[in-house]
């Protein structure tokens, strides 16, 4: 299990060392200092083994956050609990930064001690949390109130505590979707995924159960059986509509979703936390609508100099519109001098990142815009320019991979508030991952 | 001059500077970098023409951002650039980069020796010197091939200023490091040896280093710089630190010249001069003087240097090694630093005296500080400072001494430190063995060592004691009863347990009378540590056990019961396991006589040099080695006691396992020279010729023609070697094939053949040399249908220079028709001329013979063949001058000249014939080290073939004069 928690900052200056087992020496410390964040070329792997004492590590904006140990745990489980760990810090003070971090060292020694336990990670929801984690004062609670974290943190539904009241029910649902790409110069997929999840922020009275449906596959292809195969009429629409279903490679739940029914009929069904969490996480292969295309054009011509033409296609919907478009052509770094003419957005020279990088804010469907470069190269015939990959970010209002939400049901059977009455939004959003197109 | 100008700070470097500074991370400074390479680029490429100073400038950030480790491929143009200008901050700039940047096969390089000849011969001597400072920074070939001829001119020139002088000297001294072959010679050799009358210390000392080099790679040339230095050193030496100011280093008169010019001195022999030889030794006395009065000052560096100077001295003085009174007062400063508080001095003393007491003149000096150096052993609290005690009382150990110090080193091995534990141990083997005046006294150091500290003790160690205890008979009794106590301490190392097995196995007879150390005591004894001991030792065990059986033949049962035990009859080790049954096998079939016959007591081993002093000798560093070489030259012995004892045991048992039907169908088989075994003395006759085929001797003479006369034979022996035996016989009816001194000359090339034949006794010898040793084995075969009997052969003993060791027979008899092998080992003490003899003995049907018997054994034949190439070999051709050292002669050719087969000739005398060497194709030249066990001497040769004339001259030379005269002896009509 795990036997310590370290923060450092950028300069390998500990911040926070909380150890939970004797098998970690303070040594340890110093030697993930030394051999991780000291050493001249960066290391790439996020586990160290030094002195038969492993290192999980992540990197939070300037801050390093390690978990420690000397026995053969699940690796996964430990980078779930540092992301798990930030996520509840990140709610507790915003930002992890070196400054923050010194300002809330009494909480995050206390957050440490209330998720981790003898090195085993305990309850780090952050809305329970926050019931007795509170970073106004001591505060004496009544006997009630004790019993109820106990019982709140020993019952059966750890995430959900009882009697809440709103005045509107009301929940939000975000699809966020990464599209992920690789094409050739060419045109050609090389390889494509899209990994979403879809994000939930509940205010709703007392204890209901929601039933979550979505456009599966596997469920529909399932319901389909299962419901008598009278019913024609349904199966064609499913089967002809194609579209209307996608193949979901992986799929991963929040705790609060009963797997067991999930495993016997398909169906999703849980009763929420309160407030935002992560309801699931997916990842599809098949069918992905590519929402922009990259054509590159370079050509060196003569001695140092070349030509670099970039033209990006939209390919979606006209009615809809992609926003927050940047593109990032690489130069090569004997790069001295860069020309530019682009007819929609603004493009510049980076010199600090040898790129051109061209922002465009708003695009709609099917539409096509262009960006032409001269650039000055300095007269260097030792190295060839390895030609990296063009990058590009955006964010669209649809997803990429198909994903639809076919229905979310509340039920809560002790209050007397229907399904009706609850007001429910849901909204989807494409974003790039690593968007790449080879040149 | 002009000095580096004031406020002259690029603030945009500084600013970039401190920008880079206050990167937070690392992902921070590379977009730093990345930004200011393409500000620098476009700087560099636009079309505005840049000042000095923004050259500089950018250069300047180009240099910092190499230095941060990122890879720089422009700005070389501009910084060559910078070299055109007359400005000395640009200049030293672009120089900078040039000497940091800049790749060795960069195409700029013609450009940049072009300005650097420009700046070599300006006017301005602080160009000159920034020009000198880059060559010797880049100090590549191109540099080398391009500026041979101006430096040295720079170097001796008139009108250059000292300080140009000074870095042209080091400048120099870096290029010939890199192109030895570049090195000024003739004209400038005096001249560069007159820098050190130079009035300026600085160029002195400079040239100091560089003629040490110099001297390194041709001393013959510059021999004129012994005197110029002694009389520099004496002049500084006597004079007080007033008289040079800036090079007075807290009150020591230039110190570093000081030892520069010891150092250099220490390339040469003590000057023959007596003149030059009494100033230096003045000089010498001067500073261990010095050295005596009070200190000028309490700060640490006027020791330090002081110290410096002296030690350097005293190295000096043990280089010349010829002045008993400096010698021992330096043994006695020495002496006096022994004690000092500071820890470097006491391991500086040590590690000096240490190559004191290998002096003759100065090792009874040494020995008076005994009691100072065990102390320093016992007290002293850095692990180097007590290893070089170790090794000081190792290198001060004679005949007088060596009990106490062997003592004590035992006493302190028990508190050394882990890892000087298996050196000492190796130390104390080694003295224990050299100075054992009384063995018992021996065998009880080595026992207590291997008590002490037996997981030091390597196995070389332990053989030897074992060596030593069966070739002494006189302390084998004393041995077996010792190590019988010692094995009886309960918890025995098992090197003792080792030794023990093996020793009681041998001599365990000795002390059965006893009735504490009865058979069945001593055998219970070994086995109750049998369980604890690894297979090797179990192995070894067994042996012992096995050996018992023919020792005690009243325990037998209980040897054979543990014998047959599970664990050892179906050990998984299988050699324990293929003992077990072998031994148990043997106990039970064979009889009593062949039991005694192939558990027979070890013989003695061959006296060599024991192997503990080469392993050793391995592992030391300096001071070490240079005893080593004053001890006897040691060939590593490969076989061991182990092997030896086992060997023996299992020759025999494949023998009498598989007896009868093998000897019959022997055909295929050369027939054993073994005559124990009862049917192994008849071998067919057809393996006889073939055997003697595959020799490449001559088929023996028909057996039947050999006479029946007692009388002839003897007859023939004392005719054919010229010694009398009792009877002279009126008639010799058969006379030798081949005579004994005919054929001898022709085995200076071969080492195979047939020494001697008649009708009688034919001899073959064969002959391997190693360096300094060879082992001949001489095969005699008995041609007559008689037995010889007590047949021996014996060094007749009166050649010093080369010994010869039989090795004992294992019969003294040869049957008729049979023959016997003898080995003898031959060592080469020192050079010889006579070749050694052996005296072969043996009777005849009652008559005795005996005649004495040249061995083939040539001074060439320790000849090690050398490579070198051309300058190598007329370097070392022109250092071996001296009268004596070079014998030549003029000869007439015996044989058509053919080069082929003189190149042969040459090459089966032992040294290298090498092509290419000497300027004319027809001549031969070549080396090759002779090896013997006192010194090595090299040998150079030259042969001169005039076709016309169809006359040779043959030259050597070496470094002894009666080496060149026996080898021109031995070559001589060889062509």
């Amino acid at each position: 299990m795990i036997g310590g928690v370290f923060m450092y900052n950028h300069k390998g200056e500990v911040l926070i060392s909380r150890i939970y087992r004797d098998d970690i020496g303070r040594n340890a410390v110093d030697a993930f200092r030394v051999n991780v964040i000291h050493v001249r070329q960066q290391v790439r792997f996020p586990v160290v083994n030094i002195a038969r004492t492993s290192f999980f590590y992540i990197k939070k904006s300037n801050i390093w956050i390690a978990v420690v140990t000397k026995e053969n745990i699940n690796a996964a489980m430990c980078f779930e609990f540092l992301n798990k760990a930030v996520e509840v810090m990140q709610s507790y003070f915003g930002k992890i930064s070196e400054e923050n971090i010194k300002n809330n060292f009494v909480l995050i020694y206390e957050l440490l001690d209330e998720i981790l336990d003898f090195g085993y990670p305990q309850n780090s929801d952050v809305g329970i949390l926050k019931t007795y984690i509170t970073q106004q004062g001591v505060k004496s609670q009544s006997k009630e109130e004790t019993s109820q974290i106990t019982n709140q943190v020993t019952g059966q539904i750890g995430w959900r505590r009882e009697g809440i009241k709103y005045r509107r029910n009301e929940l939000f649902l975000d699809v966020l979707e990464y599209v992920n790409l690789l094409m050739s110069p060419q045109g050609q997929v090389l390889s494509a995924h899209v990994a979403g999840k879809i994000v939930m922020k509940s205010y709703l009275s007392g204890m209901p159960e929601c039933k979550f449906g979505i456009n599966d596959k596997l469920t529909l292809d399932s319901k389909g059986k299962s419901s008598a195969s009278g019913t024609e009429s349904a199966g064609n629409l499913v089967g002809g509509s194609g579209k209307s279903s996608i193949a979901i490679d992986d799929i991963q739940f929040h705790q609060c979703v009963k797997l067991s029914k999930f495993e016997s009929d398909h169906s999703i069904s849980f009763i929420p936390p309160d407030g935002e969490f992560e309801l699931m996480k997916y990842r599809t292969t098949k069918d992905i609508n590519l929402p922009f295309r990259v054509i590159p054009l370079v050509k060196e011509t003569g001695k140092g100099k070349m030509e670099v033409k970039v033209i990006v296609k939209s390919n979606f919907k006209s009615t809809l519109i992609g926003q927050k478009i940047e593109v990032r052509i690489p130069t090569p770094p004997n790069t001295c001098g860069v020309q530019l003419i682009c007819i929609k957005g603004k493009a510049k020279y980076k010199a600090s990142d040898n790129a051109i990088v061209w922002k465009i804010k708003r695009m709609g469907g099917m539409k096509e815009s262009q960006l032409s470069a001269e650039i000055e190269l300095m007269s260097n015939e030792k190295k060839k320019w390895t030609r990296p990959p063009i990058s590009m970010s955006f964010e669209v209002p649809f997803a990429p991979s198909g994903f639809k939400v076919r229905y979310l049901k509340v039920f809560e059977p002790k209050l007397n508030y229907s399904d009706n009455e609850t007001i429910k939004w849901v909204r989807y959003i494409g974003r790039s991952g690593l968007y790449e197109t080879r040149c | 001059m002009t000095p580096p100008v004031k406020g002259d700070g690029m603030r945009g470097l500084s600013v970039f500077i401190s920008d880079i500074r206050n990167c937070k991370s690392r992902e921070a400074e590379i977009k730093r970098i990345n930004k200011e390479l393409a500000n620098i680029r476009t700087k560099f490429k636009g079309d505005k023409t840049l000042d000095g100073y923004q050259k500089k400038k950018y250069v300047c950030k180009l240099l910092f951002i190499f230095l941060l480790g990122h890879d720089i491929d422009f700005g070389q143009k501009e910084a060559v650039n910078l070299l055109v200008s007359n400005k000395y901050t640009e200049k030293q700039i672009g120089y900078l980069f040039i000497s940091v940047i800049l790749n060795h096969e960069s195409d700029l390089m013609r450009l940049i020796i072009q300005n650097i000849k420009n700046d070599l011969s300006s006017r301005n001597p602080i160009f000159i010197t920034l020009a000198l400072q880059c060559i010797a920074n880049i100090g590549n070939r191109e540099m080398a091939d391009a500026f041979a001829q101006d430096i040295p001119k720079l170097l001796v020139s008139g009108d250059t200023l000292d300080t140009v002088k000074q870095s042209a000297a080091l400048c120099l001294l870096k290029l010939i490091r890199t192109a030895p072959e570049l090195m000024p010679t003739g004209e400038w050799t005096t001249r560069i040896i007159h820098l050190l009358n130079d009035q300026h210390l600085g160029v002195v000392t400079a040239a100091c280093s560089l003629i040490d080099i110099l001297v390194k790679r041709n001393p013959e040339e510059y021999k004129a710089c012994v005197s110029l230095a002694v009389s520099r050193l004496s002049r500084i030496v006597t004079s007080t630190y007033t008289d040079f100011q800036d090079y007075t280093y807290y009150f020591v008169p230039a110190p570093w010249l000081s030892v520069k010019i010891l150092r250099l001195l220490q390339n040469y022999p003590p000057p023959e001069d007596p003149s030059i030889k009494s100033r230096l030794n003045e000089c010498l006395d001067t500073i261990l003087q010095k050295a005596q009065e009070a200190l000028k000052s309490k700060k640490l560096q006027h020791s330090n240097a002081k110290n410096a100077v002296l030690f350097e001295a005293i190295n000096l003085i043990i280089h010349i090694d010829s002045e008993p009174n400096l010698l021992v007062k330096a043994c006695n400063q020495l002496g006096n630093f022994l004690s000092h508080k500071d820890t470097n001095l006491r391991y500086l003393a040590l590690e000096s005296m240490c190559l004191l007491a290998t002096s003759e003149f100065s090792h009874e000096a040494v020995k008076k500080h005994q009691e100072t150096v065990i102390n320093a052993l016992k007290t002293e609290r850095d692990i180097s400072v007590r290893q070089r005690a170790v090794d000081l009382l190792y290198a001060m150990c004679d005949r007088t001494n060596a009990e106490e110090i062997v003592k004590e080193m035992l006493a302190y091995l028990e508190t050394a430190d882990y890892h000087i534990r298996e050196e000492m141990v190796l130390k104390v083997a080694i003295l224990a063995e050299k100075y054992a005046v009384d063995y018992t006294w021996y065998v009880d150091i080595m026992l207590n060592l291997i008590r002490i500290a037996g997981d030091y003790v390597s196995e070389e160690v332990w053989y030897r004691v074992i060596q030593i205890v069966v070739n002494r008979t006189d302390v084998q009794g004393y041995a077996a009863k010792t190590v019988f106590e010692a094995l009886q301490a309960p918890a025995c190392h098992e090197n003792m347990v080792k030794v023990g097995g093996y020793i009681l196995g041998e001599f365990g007879n000795l002390i059965a009378g006893d009735p504490r150390s009865s058979p069945l005591v001593q055998f219970e004894l070994l086995h109750s540590k049998y369980h604890l001991c690894s297979p090797q030792t179990r192995c070894l065990l067994l042996s012992t056990y096995v050996k018992f059986i023919n020792l005690f033949s009243e325990i037998k049962q209980q040897i054979q019961h543990v014998l047959k035990q599970e664990n050892n009859l179906k050990s998984s080790d299988v050699e324990i396991q293929q003992r077990s049954v072998e031994y148990l096998q043997l106990s039970m079939i064979a009889d009593a006589d062949v039991l005694a016959t192939v558990l027979e007591e070890m013989p003695s081993f061959p006296e060599r040099e024991s192997s503990i002093l080469s392993s050793i000798l391995q592992k030391k560093k300096p001071p070490m080695e240079t005893i080593g070489q004053k001890e006897e030259k040691i060939e590593k012995t490969t076989t061991n006691v182990q092997n030896g004892h086992e060997a023996k045991l299992g020759q025999v048992q494949s023998i009498a396992n598989v007896q009868p039907v093998d000897l019959i169908g022997l055909n295929s088989t050369p027939p054993s020279t073994k005559n124990h075994t009862p049917t192994a003395v008849t071998p067919l006759k057809s393996d006889q010729e073939a055997l003697l085929d595959i020799f490449g001797g001559p088929v023996p003479a028909p057996v039947q023609s050999v006479p029946v006369s007692n009388n002839n034979l003897d007859s023939l022996f004392s005719d054919t070697f010229g010694v009398p035996t009792q009877v002279v016989s009126e008639v010799s009816q058969f006379n030798p094939i081949l005579s004994i001194q005919d054929n001898h000359m022709q085995f200076i090339f071969t080492n195979v053949d047939t020494l001697f034949e008649n009708e009688a006794l034919k001899i073959f010898i064969k002959c391997e040399f190693k360096q300094n040793l060879a082992r001949l084995t001489l095969t005699f075969l008995n041609k007559t249908n008689f037995v010889f009997q007590n047949f021996s052969v014996e060094s007749t003993g009166n050649n010093d220079l080369v010994r010869v060791l039989p090795r004992a027979l294992e019969t003294n008899a040869i049957s008729s028709q049979s023959e016997l092998a003898q080995i003898l080992n031959v060592e080469c003490v020192n050079d010889f001329i006579e070749c050694p003899q052996v005296l072969v003995q043996f009777s005849c049907e009652g008559t005795q013979s005996k005649f004495e018997l040249n061995l083939p054994v040539f001074l060439n034949k320790f000849f090690d063949p050398v490579q070198m190439d051309s300058q190598t070999f007329f370097t070392r051709w022109k250092n071996l001058a001296n009268p004596g050292q070079e014998q030549q002669k003029i000869f007439k050719a015996n044989f058509p000249i053919d080069k082929d087969r003189n190149s042969q000739t040459l090459i089966n005398f032992g040294w290298s014939s090498l092509t290419g060497i000497d300027p004319n194709p027809e001549n031969f030249c070549g080396a090759g080290i002779i090896h013997t066990s006192t010194q090595q001497y090299g040998c150079l040769y030259r042969l001169e073939p005039n076709r016309q004339a169809q006359m040779y001259r043959l030259t050597i030379r070496s470094n002894k004069e009666s080496i060149s005269k026996r080898l021109v002896e031995l070559l001589d009509n060889q062509f």
